[in-house]
Protein backbone atom coordinates (compact mmCIF):
# COMPACT_ATOMS: atom_id res chain seq x y z
CA UNK A 1 0.00 0.00 0.00
CA UNK A 2 1.24 3.46 -0.85
CA UNK A 3 1.42 5.71 2.18
CA UNK A 4 2.45 9.16 3.34
CA UNK A 5 3.97 9.24 6.83
CA UNK A 6 3.69 12.47 8.78
CA UNK A 7 6.81 12.81 10.91
CA UNK A 8 5.48 16.19 12.01
CA UNK A 9 1.73 16.73 11.56
CA UNK A 10 1.51 20.48 12.35
CA UNK A 11 -0.82 22.08 14.90
CA UNK A 12 -4.21 21.52 13.25
CA UNK A 13 -3.94 19.42 10.09
CA UNK A 14 -6.97 17.51 8.80
CA UNK A 15 -7.94 15.63 5.68
CA UNK A 16 -10.52 17.73 3.81
CA UNK A 17 -12.44 17.68 0.55
CA UNK A 18 -15.43 19.79 -0.48
CA UNK A 19 -17.37 18.66 2.62
CA UNK A 20 -20.66 16.85 3.22
CA UNK A 21 -24.01 17.64 1.66
CA UNK A 22 -27.30 16.74 3.31
CA UNK A 23 -26.16 15.87 6.85
CA UNK A 24 -27.26 19.06 8.64
CA UNK A 25 -30.65 17.62 9.62
CA UNK A 26 -28.78 14.78 11.39
CA UNK A 27 -26.73 17.29 13.40
CA UNK A 28 -23.53 16.77 11.41
CA UNK A 29 -21.64 19.88 10.29
CA UNK A 30 -20.67 20.10 6.61
CA UNK A 31 -16.90 20.29 7.31
CA UNK A 32 -14.80 20.66 4.12
CA UNK A 33 -11.85 22.87 3.18
CA UNK A 34 -11.82 26.35 4.75
CA UNK A 35 -10.45 27.69 1.43
CA UNK A 36 -12.38 25.89 -1.33
CA UNK A 37 -10.66 27.74 -4.23
CA UNK A 38 -7.27 26.56 -2.90
CA UNK A 39 -8.60 22.99 -2.77
CA UNK A 40 -9.85 23.30 -6.35
CA UNK A 41 -6.54 24.75 -7.52
CA UNK A 42 -4.64 21.69 -6.28
CA UNK A 43 -7.16 19.29 -7.79
CA UNK A 44 -6.78 21.13 -11.09
CA UNK A 45 -2.97 21.01 -11.01
CA UNK A 46 -2.83 17.26 -10.47
CA UNK A 47 -5.77 16.34 -12.73
CA UNK A 48 -7.82 15.12 -9.78
CA UNK A 49 -11.54 14.54 -9.61
CA UNK A 50 -13.54 17.29 -7.87
CA UNK A 51 -14.10 15.02 -4.86
CA UNK A 52 -10.41 14.32 -4.17
CA UNK A 53 -9.17 15.24 -0.69
CA UNK A 54 -6.07 17.13 0.45
CA UNK A 55 -4.41 17.64 3.81
CA UNK A 56 -5.45 21.04 5.16
CA UNK A 57 -2.56 22.48 7.16
CA UNK A 58 -2.97 25.42 9.54
CA UNK A 59 0.18 27.58 9.88
CA UNK A 60 2.45 25.03 8.15
CA UNK A 61 5.19 23.14 9.98
CA UNK A 62 4.67 19.71 8.48
CA UNK A 63 7.30 17.10 7.63
CA UNK A 64 6.44 13.96 5.70
CA UNK A 65 7.92 11.03 3.79
CA UNK A 66 6.33 8.72 1.26
CA UNK A 67 6.63 4.98 0.57
CA UNK A 68 6.48 5.39 -3.24
CA UNK A 69 7.41 8.14 -5.68
CA UNK A 70 4.55 10.59 -6.03
CA UNK A 71 3.75 14.06 -7.36
CA UNK A 72 2.52 16.77 -5.06
CA UNK A 73 1.54 20.42 -4.95
CA UNK A 74 0.93 22.79 -2.05
CA UNK A 75 -1.80 25.41 -2.58
CA UNK A 76 -3.51 28.02 -0.40
CA UNK A 77 -1.49 30.05 2.11
CA UNK A 78 1.99 30.43 0.55
CA UNK A 79 4.39 28.31 2.59
CA UNK A 80 8.00 27.46 1.79
CA UNK A 81 8.19 23.90 0.45
CA UNK A 82 11.44 21.93 0.70
CA UNK A 83 12.35 18.49 -0.58
CA UNK A 84 15.35 17.03 1.24
CA UNK A 85 15.98 20.54 2.57
CA UNK A 86 16.11 22.09 -0.92
CA UNK A 87 13.51 24.82 -1.48
CA UNK A 88 11.29 24.25 -4.52
CA UNK A 89 9.21 26.89 -6.37
CA UNK A 90 5.89 27.70 -4.74
CA UNK A 91 2.68 26.17 -6.11
CA UNK A 92 4.60 23.99 -8.56
CA UNK A 93 4.16 20.27 -9.08
CA UNK A 94 7.05 18.40 -7.52
CA UNK A 95 8.08 14.77 -7.36
CA UNK A 96 8.70 13.38 -3.92
CA UNK A 97 10.76 10.20 -4.23
CA UNK A 98 10.37 7.27 -1.86
CA UNK A 99 12.48 8.02 1.19
CA UNK A 100 12.78 11.75 0.45
CA UNK A 101 11.61 14.22 3.05
CA UNK A 102 9.00 16.89 2.35
CA UNK A 103 9.03 19.92 4.60
CA UNK A 104 6.33 22.61 4.58
CA UNK A 105 7.34 25.72 6.51
CA UNK A 106 5.10 28.35 8.07
CA UNK A 107 3.19 30.44 5.48
CA UNK A 108 4.25 34.02 4.88
CA UNK A 109 0.62 35.11 4.86
CA UNK A 110 -2.77 33.49 5.40
CA UNK A 111 -3.39 30.39 7.51
CA UNK A 112 -4.50 27.34 5.54
CA UNK A 113 -2.27 25.52 3.03
CA UNK A 114 -3.31 22.36 1.18
CA UNK A 115 -1.04 19.41 0.45
CA UNK A 116 -2.30 17.49 -2.57
CA UNK A 117 -0.67 14.18 -3.47
CA UNK A 118 -1.18 12.60 -6.91
CA UNK A 119 -4.06 10.13 -6.79
CA UNK A 120 -5.39 11.54 -3.55
CA UNK A 121 -5.74 10.06 -0.10
CA UNK A 122 -7.39 6.68 0.28
CA UNK A 123 -9.21 7.11 3.58
CA UNK A 124 -12.76 5.83 4.03
CA UNK A 125 -15.44 8.32 2.95
CA UNK A 126 -18.28 8.84 5.43
CA UNK A 127 -21.54 10.22 4.05
CA UNK A 128 -19.81 10.52 0.68
CA UNK A 129 -16.96 12.71 1.95
CA UNK A 130 -13.44 12.21 3.31
CA UNK A 131 -13.58 15.46 5.27
CA UNK A 132 -12.68 15.33 8.95
CA UNK A 133 -15.09 16.59 11.62
CA UNK A 134 -12.90 16.40 14.74
CA UNK A 135 -15.69 17.32 17.18
CA UNK A 136 -17.86 14.49 15.89
CA UNK A 137 -14.94 12.13 15.32
CA UNK A 138 -16.07 11.55 11.75
CA UNK A 139 -14.03 11.17 8.56
CA UNK A 140 -10.35 11.67 7.80
CA UNK A 141 -7.84 9.07 8.97
CA UNK A 142 -9.19 8.43 12.47
CA UNK A 143 -11.85 11.10 12.89
CA UNK A 144 -9.53 13.69 14.41
CA UNK A 145 -6.67 16.11 13.76
CA UNK A 146 -3.67 14.37 12.22
CA UNK A 147 -0.95 13.45 14.72
CA UNK A 148 2.81 13.00 14.47
CA UNK A 149 3.72 9.60 13.01
CA UNK A 150 0.28 9.13 11.40
CA UNK A 151 0.44 7.03 8.25
CA UNK A 152 -2.05 8.23 5.63
CA UNK A 153 -2.94 5.74 2.88
CA UNK A 154 -2.55 7.01 -0.69
CA UNK A 155 -4.70 5.72 -3.51
CA UNK A 156 -3.31 3.17 -5.94
CA UNK A 157 -3.98 5.18 -9.07
CA UNK A 158 -1.95 8.16 -10.14
CA UNK A 159 -3.07 10.66 -12.74
CA UNK A 160 -1.19 10.74 -16.05
CA UNK A 161 1.61 13.27 -16.17
CA UNK A 162 -0.04 14.78 -19.29
CA UNK A 163 -2.97 15.88 -17.11
CA UNK A 164 -0.75 17.98 -14.83
CA UNK A 165 -1.31 21.71 -15.23
CA UNK A 166 0.24 24.88 -13.93
CA UNK A 167 -1.18 26.70 -10.90
CA UNK A 168 -4.39 28.51 -11.94
CA UNK A 169 -3.57 31.48 -9.68
CA UNK A 170 -6.67 31.52 -7.51
CA UNK A 171 -5.93 33.52 -4.40
CA UNK A 172 -8.18 34.08 -1.41
CA UNK A 173 -5.66 35.99 0.69
CA UNK A 174 -6.06 39.74 0.60
CA UNK A 175 -3.51 42.12 2.01
CA UNK A 176 -5.69 44.98 3.13
CA UNK A 177 -5.64 47.18 6.19
CA UNK A 178 -9.36 46.58 6.59
CA UNK A 179 -11.06 43.55 5.08
CA UNK A 180 -14.70 44.13 4.11
CA UNK A 181 -17.06 41.23 4.76
CA UNK A 182 -20.30 41.47 2.83
CA UNK A 183 -23.27 39.91 4.58
CA UNK A 184 -26.91 39.18 3.81
CA UNK A 185 -29.17 40.54 6.59
CA UNK A 186 -31.63 38.00 7.90
CA UNK A 187 -32.66 35.95 10.95
CA UNK A 188 -33.16 38.43 13.84
CA UNK A 189 -31.92 41.51 11.88
CA UNK A 190 -35.26 43.33 12.16
CA UNK A 191 -35.66 42.49 15.86
CA UNK A 192 -32.28 43.84 17.00
CA UNK A 193 -31.90 47.43 18.19
CA UNK A 194 -31.12 49.90 15.35
CA UNK A 195 -28.15 51.22 17.35
CA UNK A 196 -26.64 47.73 17.47
CA UNK A 197 -27.11 47.24 13.71
CA UNK A 198 -25.51 50.62 13.13
CA UNK A 199 -22.45 49.59 15.16
CA UNK A 200 -22.26 46.31 13.23
CA UNK A 201 -22.35 48.18 9.92
CA UNK A 202 -20.08 51.10 10.74
CA UNK A 203 -17.47 50.05 13.29
CA UNK A 204 -14.27 48.08 12.81
CA UNK A 205 -13.72 44.66 14.33
CA UNK A 206 -10.63 42.54 14.72
CA UNK A 207 -10.03 38.82 14.19
CA UNK A 208 -9.01 37.24 17.52
CA UNK A 209 -6.95 34.14 18.27
CA UNK A 210 -10.23 32.40 19.17
CA UNK A 211 -10.57 31.28 15.58
CA UNK A 212 -10.79 27.77 14.26
CA UNK A 213 -12.75 25.61 11.84
CA UNK A 214 -15.91 26.00 13.96
CA UNK A 215 -16.00 29.77 14.06
CA UNK A 216 -14.05 32.99 14.16
CA UNK A 217 -14.53 35.24 17.18
CA UNK A 218 -14.21 38.98 16.59
CA UNK A 219 -13.29 41.77 18.95
CA UNK A 220 -14.62 45.28 18.70
CA UNK A 221 -17.44 47.33 20.11
CA UNK A 222 -19.51 44.99 22.26
CA UNK A 223 -22.80 44.14 20.58
CA UNK A 224 -25.00 43.69 23.63
CA UNK A 225 -28.30 42.22 22.47
CA UNK A 226 -29.67 41.59 25.95
CA UNK A 227 -30.81 38.20 24.66
CA UNK A 228 -29.50 35.16 26.56
CA UNK A 229 -30.92 32.55 24.24
CA UNK A 230 -33.59 32.05 21.59
CA UNK A 231 -35.44 28.96 20.42
CA UNK A 232 -32.86 26.72 18.74
CA UNK A 233 -32.83 26.82 14.96
CA UNK A 234 -30.55 25.89 12.07
CA UNK A 235 -27.36 27.92 11.64
CA UNK A 236 -25.79 28.57 8.24
CA UNK A 237 -22.29 29.14 6.84
CA UNK A 238 -21.07 32.63 7.71
CA UNK A 239 -23.82 33.33 10.27
CA UNK A 240 -22.81 36.24 12.54
CA UNK A 241 -23.79 34.85 15.92
CA UNK A 242 -23.92 37.24 18.89
CA UNK A 243 -23.55 35.51 22.30
CA UNK A 244 -24.47 37.37 25.52
CA UNK A 245 -20.88 38.68 25.98
CA UNK A 246 -21.32 40.82 22.83
CA UNK A 247 -18.36 39.52 20.81
CA UNK A 248 -19.67 38.26 17.46
CA UNK A 249 -18.63 34.83 16.13
CA UNK A 250 -18.76 34.09 12.40
CA UNK A 251 -19.73 30.42 12.03
CA UNK A 252 -17.61 28.32 9.71
CA UNK A 253 -17.40 24.77 8.30
CA UNK A 254 -17.34 22.81 11.61
CA UNK A 255 -20.10 24.88 13.26
CA UNK A 256 -22.82 23.46 15.47
CA UNK A 257 -25.77 22.81 13.19
CA UNK A 258 -28.26 24.39 15.64
CA UNK A 259 -27.86 27.63 17.55
CA UNK A 260 -29.82 29.74 19.98
CA UNK A 261 -28.07 33.13 19.87
CA UNK A 262 -29.29 36.15 17.89
CA UNK A 263 -27.98 36.37 14.31
CA UNK A 264 -28.29 39.63 12.32
CA UNK A 265 -27.20 37.98 9.06
CA UNK A 266 -24.62 35.79 7.37
CA UNK A 267 -21.36 36.60 5.56
CA UNK A 268 -21.46 35.57 1.88
CA UNK A 269 -19.51 32.48 0.78
CA UNK A 270 -16.58 34.15 -0.95
CA UNK A 271 -15.95 36.55 1.94
CA UNK A 272 -16.04 33.60 4.38
CA UNK A 273 -12.98 32.29 2.51
CA UNK A 274 -11.16 35.62 2.90
CA UNK A 275 -12.06 35.65 6.59
CA UNK A 276 -10.88 32.04 7.02
CA UNK A 277 -7.45 33.03 5.68
CA UNK A 278 -7.27 36.24 7.80
CA UNK A 279 -4.90 36.07 10.75
CA UNK A 280 -5.63 37.26 14.29
CA UNK A 281 -5.26 41.06 14.42
CA UNK A 282 -6.71 41.57 10.92
CA UNK A 283 -9.16 44.50 10.96
CA UNK A 284 -12.52 43.85 9.36
CA UNK A 285 -15.76 45.68 8.73
CA UNK A 286 -19.19 44.41 7.77
CA UNK A 287 -21.13 45.65 4.79
CA UNK A 288 -24.75 44.65 4.27
CA UNK A 289 -25.71 43.54 0.77
CA UNK A 290 -29.02 42.49 -0.73
CA UNK A 291 -29.66 38.81 -1.50
CA UNK A 292 -29.62 39.75 -5.20
CA UNK A 293 -26.16 41.35 -4.86
CA UNK A 294 -24.97 38.21 -3.05
CA UNK A 295 -26.28 36.07 -5.91
CA UNK A 296 -24.54 38.28 -8.50
CA UNK A 297 -21.24 38.07 -6.61
CA UNK A 298 -21.55 34.28 -6.40
CA UNK A 299 -22.21 33.98 -10.14
CA UNK A 300 -19.30 36.27 -11.01
CA UNK A 301 -16.86 34.45 -8.73
CA UNK A 302 -18.06 31.08 -9.97
CA UNK A 303 -17.53 32.23 -13.54
CA UNK A 304 -14.07 33.58 -12.67
CA UNK A 305 -12.99 30.33 -10.98
CA UNK A 306 -14.35 28.16 -13.79
CA UNK A 307 -12.57 30.33 -16.36
CA UNK A 308 -9.26 29.97 -14.52
CA UNK A 309 -9.77 26.21 -14.28
CA UNK A 310 -10.51 25.73 -17.97
CA UNK B 1 -50.61 31.45 11.91
CA UNK B 2 -48.36 34.37 10.97
CA UNK B 3 -44.90 33.62 9.55
CA UNK B 4 -41.99 35.41 7.91
CA UNK B 5 -39.74 34.29 5.05
CA UNK B 6 -36.20 35.58 4.59
CA UNK B 7 -32.67 34.69 3.57
CA UNK B 8 -30.30 32.62 5.74
CA UNK B 9 -27.02 33.65 4.20
CA UNK B 10 -26.45 33.47 0.45
CA UNK B 11 -27.64 29.91 -0.25
CA UNK B 12 -30.47 29.21 2.20
CA UNK B 13 -34.00 30.44 2.92
CA UNK B 14 -35.66 30.51 6.31
CA UNK B 15 -39.31 30.38 7.27
CA UNK B 16 -40.12 31.39 10.84
CA UNK B 17 -43.45 31.15 12.67
CA UNK B 18 -44.32 33.79 15.28
CA UNK B 19 -45.86 31.15 17.47
CA UNK B 20 -44.73 29.29 20.60
CA UNK B 21 -43.37 25.80 19.89
CA UNK B 22 -45.86 22.96 20.07
CA UNK B 23 -46.08 19.42 18.66
CA UNK B 24 -48.67 20.76 16.25
CA UNK B 25 -46.31 23.46 14.94
CA UNK B 26 -43.52 20.88 14.58
CA UNK B 27 -45.82 18.57 12.60
CA UNK B 28 -46.62 21.47 10.32
CA UNK B 29 -42.92 22.22 9.83
CA UNK B 30 -42.22 18.53 9.10
CA UNK B 31 -45.01 18.44 6.55
CA UNK B 32 -43.65 21.58 4.93
CA UNK B 33 -40.16 19.99 4.90
CA UNK B 34 -41.49 16.84 3.17
CA UNK B 35 -43.37 18.92 0.61
CA UNK B 36 -40.27 21.06 -0.07
CA UNK B 37 -38.07 17.97 -0.55
CA UNK B 38 -40.52 16.52 -3.05
CA UNK B 39 -40.84 19.83 -4.88
CA UNK B 40 -37.26 21.12 -5.07
CA UNK B 41 -35.64 17.66 -5.43
CA UNK B 42 -31.89 17.88 -6.10
CA UNK B 43 -31.75 21.67 -5.90
CA UNK B 44 -32.32 21.31 -2.15
CA UNK B 45 -29.16 20.07 -0.44
CA UNK B 46 -30.62 19.94 3.06
CA UNK B 47 -33.42 21.20 5.26
CA UNK B 48 -33.53 21.64 9.03
CA UNK B 49 -36.54 21.93 11.33
CA UNK B 50 -36.03 24.12 14.42
CA UNK B 51 -38.47 24.84 17.26
CA UNK B 52 -40.40 27.31 15.12
CA UNK B 53 -38.41 27.48 11.88
CA UNK B 54 -37.70 25.57 8.70
CA UNK B 55 -34.42 26.36 6.93
CA UNK B 56 -33.99 25.23 3.33
CA UNK B 57 -30.40 24.87 2.11
CA UNK B 58 -29.93 24.99 -1.66
CA UNK B 59 -27.08 23.80 -3.86
CA UNK B 60 -25.13 27.03 -4.52
CA UNK B 61 -26.31 28.78 -7.71
CA UNK B 62 -29.56 26.81 -7.86
CA UNK B 63 -31.52 28.99 -5.44
CA UNK B 64 -34.04 31.16 -7.27
CA UNK B 65 -35.20 33.47 -4.54
CA UNK B 66 -38.45 34.86 -5.90
CA UNK B 67 -40.05 31.56 -6.98
CA UNK B 68 -38.87 29.86 -3.76
CA UNK B 69 -40.31 32.65 -1.61
CA UNK B 70 -43.60 32.57 -3.48
CA UNK B 71 -43.81 28.77 -3.22
CA UNK B 72 -43.01 28.79 0.50
CA UNK B 73 -45.62 31.45 1.16
CA UNK B 74 -48.32 29.62 -0.77
CA UNK B 75 -47.49 26.17 0.63
CA UNK B 76 -47.11 27.28 4.26
CA UNK B 77 -50.37 29.19 4.01
CA UNK B 78 -52.32 26.26 2.63
CA UNK B 79 -50.80 23.81 5.15
CA UNK B 80 -51.73 26.12 8.03
CA UNK B 81 -55.31 25.90 6.87
CA UNK B 82 -55.45 22.13 6.39
CA UNK B 83 -56.13 19.43 8.93
CA UNK B 84 -53.49 17.12 7.41
CA UNK B 85 -50.65 18.18 9.67
CA UNK B 86 -52.57 16.87 12.63
CA UNK B 87 -52.57 13.32 11.29
CA UNK B 88 -49.30 11.95 12.63
CA UNK B 89 -49.53 13.38 16.13
CA UNK B 90 -50.42 10.13 17.84
CA UNK B 91 -47.31 8.19 16.89
CA UNK B 92 -46.25 5.25 19.03
CA UNK B 93 -43.62 6.27 21.57
CA UNK B 94 -39.98 5.15 21.33
CA UNK B 95 -39.20 3.65 24.75
CA UNK B 96 -35.70 4.29 26.07
CA UNK B 97 -34.52 2.36 29.16
CA UNK B 98 -32.75 4.52 31.76
CA UNK B 99 -30.69 3.52 34.78
CA UNK B 100 -31.27 6.34 37.28
CA UNK B 101 -28.47 5.89 39.80
CA UNK B 102 -25.73 8.07 41.33
CA UNK B 103 -23.19 5.52 40.03
CA UNK B 104 -23.84 6.73 36.46
CA UNK B 105 -25.50 10.10 37.15
CA UNK B 106 -23.25 12.60 38.94
CA UNK B 107 -26.01 15.22 39.31
CA UNK B 108 -28.88 12.96 40.45
CA UNK B 109 -28.53 13.62 44.19
CA UNK B 110 -27.88 17.36 43.88
CA UNK B 111 -30.76 17.86 41.44
CA UNK B 112 -33.18 16.03 43.76
CA UNK B 113 -31.90 18.11 46.69
CA UNK B 114 -32.18 21.39 44.75
CA UNK B 115 -35.72 20.55 43.70
CA UNK B 116 -36.64 19.43 47.21
CA UNK B 117 -37.93 16.03 46.12
CA UNK B 118 -36.78 12.44 46.65
CA UNK B 119 -34.81 10.59 44.00
CA UNK B 120 -37.75 8.22 43.56
CA UNK B 121 -40.10 11.14 42.97
CA UNK B 122 -37.66 12.59 40.44
CA UNK B 123 -37.50 9.27 38.58
CA UNK B 124 -41.29 8.97 38.58
CA UNK B 125 -41.73 12.52 37.26
CA UNK B 126 -39.07 12.11 34.55
CA UNK B 127 -40.39 8.77 33.29
CA UNK B 128 -44.11 9.43 33.71
CA UNK B 129 -44.96 11.32 30.53
CA UNK B 130 -43.94 10.87 26.89
CA UNK B 131 -41.80 13.64 25.44
CA UNK B 132 -41.92 15.19 22.00
CA UNK B 133 -38.81 15.52 19.81
CA UNK B 134 -38.73 19.20 18.79
CA UNK B 135 -35.37 19.36 17.03
CA UNK B 136 -32.14 17.51 16.36
CA UNK B 137 -28.71 19.06 16.20
CA UNK B 138 -25.94 20.37 18.47
CA UNK B 139 -24.23 16.99 17.97
CA UNK B 140 -25.00 14.00 15.73
CA UNK B 141 -28.14 12.23 16.94
CA UNK B 142 -28.78 14.76 19.75
CA UNK B 143 -32.51 15.33 20.11
CA UNK B 144 -34.15 18.17 22.05
CA UNK B 145 -37.06 16.60 23.98
CA UNK B 146 -39.85 18.55 25.68
CA UNK B 147 -41.68 19.49 27.64
CA UNK B 148 -40.29 18.59 31.03
CA UNK B 149 -42.58 18.65 34.08
CA UNK B 150 -42.14 22.16 35.56
CA UNK B 151 -41.32 20.51 38.90
CA UNK B 152 -38.11 19.19 37.27
CA UNK B 153 -37.01 22.51 35.79
CA UNK B 154 -33.35 23.16 36.68
CA UNK B 155 -30.61 25.50 35.57
CA UNK B 156 -27.65 24.40 33.51
CA UNK B 157 -24.26 23.93 35.17
CA UNK B 158 -22.51 27.29 35.44
CA UNK B 159 -19.39 25.67 33.97
CA UNK B 160 -20.19 23.01 31.35
CA UNK B 161 -18.48 19.62 31.69
CA UNK B 162 -15.74 19.01 29.15
CA UNK B 163 -16.71 15.34 28.91
CA UNK B 164 -20.25 14.05 29.11
CA UNK B 165 -20.29 10.30 28.43
CA UNK B 166 -22.37 8.79 25.63
CA UNK B 167 -25.78 7.69 26.93
CA UNK B 168 -26.01 10.39 29.63
CA UNK B 169 -29.65 11.34 30.26
CA UNK B 170 -29.78 15.00 31.16
CA UNK B 171 -32.18 17.84 31.91
CA UNK B 172 -32.02 21.63 31.58
CA UNK B 173 -34.79 24.22 31.83
CA UNK B 174 -37.88 22.54 30.38
CA UNK B 175 -35.92 20.15 28.17
CA UNK B 176 -34.43 16.68 28.45
CA UNK B 177 -32.10 14.71 26.17
CA UNK B 178 -29.78 11.74 25.86
CA UNK B 179 -26.21 12.54 24.79
CA UNK B 180 -25.65 10.13 21.85
CA UNK B 181 -21.86 10.55 21.81
CA UNK B 182 -19.27 11.75 24.28
CA UNK B 183 -19.19 15.55 24.10
CA UNK B 184 -18.94 18.67 26.23
CA UNK B 185 -22.22 19.64 27.88
CA UNK B 186 -23.82 21.82 30.52
CA UNK B 187 -27.03 19.93 31.21
CA UNK B 188 -27.51 18.06 34.51
CA UNK B 189 -27.03 14.30 34.29
CA UNK B 190 -29.71 12.26 36.07
CA UNK B 191 -29.34 8.83 34.43
CA UNK B 192 -27.75 6.66 31.77
CA UNK B 193 -29.34 5.03 28.74
CA UNK B 194 -27.62 1.87 27.41
CA UNK B 195 -29.18 2.15 23.93
CA UNK B 196 -26.97 3.38 21.07
CA UNK B 197 -28.66 6.47 19.60
CA UNK B 198 -26.20 7.27 16.83
CA UNK B 199 -24.50 4.65 14.70
CA UNK B 200 -22.83 5.52 11.39
CA UNK B 201 -23.32 1.94 10.16
CA UNK B 202 -27.10 2.05 10.70
CA UNK B 203 -29.75 3.54 8.39
CA UNK B 204 -30.83 6.02 9.52
CA UNK B 205 -27.75 6.71 11.64
CA UNK B 206 -29.82 8.44 14.29
CA UNK B 207 -32.43 6.48 16.31
CA UNK B 208 -34.54 9.56 17.05
CA UNK B 209 -36.03 12.01 14.58
CA UNK B 210 -37.93 15.28 14.89
CA UNK B 211 -41.61 14.56 15.58
CA UNK B 212 -40.96 11.32 17.47
CA UNK B 213 -42.59 10.61 20.79
CA UNK B 214 -40.13 9.34 23.42
CA UNK B 215 -40.77 7.76 26.81
CA UNK B 216 -38.19 6.83 29.45
CA UNK B 217 -38.46 3.60 31.43
CA UNK B 218 -36.56 3.09 34.68
CA UNK B 219 -34.43 -0.08 34.76
CA UNK B 220 -32.22 -1.64 37.45
CA UNK B 221 -28.47 -2.18 37.38
CA UNK B 222 -28.75 -5.75 36.12
CA UNK B 223 -30.94 -4.78 33.17
CA UNK B 224 -28.68 -1.80 32.45
CA UNK B 225 -25.59 -3.99 32.30
CA UNK B 226 -27.27 -6.72 30.27
CA UNK B 227 -28.29 -4.09 27.68
CA UNK B 228 -24.62 -3.15 27.35
CA UNK B 229 -24.55 -0.24 29.79
CA UNK B 230 -21.26 0.58 31.49
CA UNK B 231 -20.90 1.59 35.13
Amino acid sequence: MRTLTLDKAGIASTIQDGGRLGTLHAGIAPAGAMDPPALKAGQYCLGHRAGEAAIEIAYGNVRATTSHDCALVVTGAPAMVLIDNEPVPAKSIQTLGAGQTLTIGPPSEGIYSYLHVSGGFNTRPIFASRSTSPREGIGGLHGGYLRDQDVVPLSDWTPLIETYRADPGLCSIEQRAVLTLRYVPGYQYDELAPALIQRLNEDHFEVTAKANRMGITLNGPLLKTGVESLLSEATCQGAIQIPPDGNPIVLMQDRQTMGGYPIPGAVIGSDCVRLAQARPGQKIRFSACTPQEADNIRWLEHHYVETRLR
Amino acid sequence: MPFTIGPAGDTAMRLSFQEPPSPHLTQLLLQLQRTARAYFLDALSDSVVGYATLTLFFIPLSLQRDPVTAWLKKTAFSLCNSKQAQAELNKEAVVLPVFYDPAVAPDLITVADDLGITIDALITLHSATPYFAYATGFAPGFCYLGTLDPRLSTQRLSTPRLRVPAGAVAIADQQTAVYPCESPGGWRIIGACPVTLFDLAATPASTLAVGDSVRFEAIDEQAYCSLGGRL
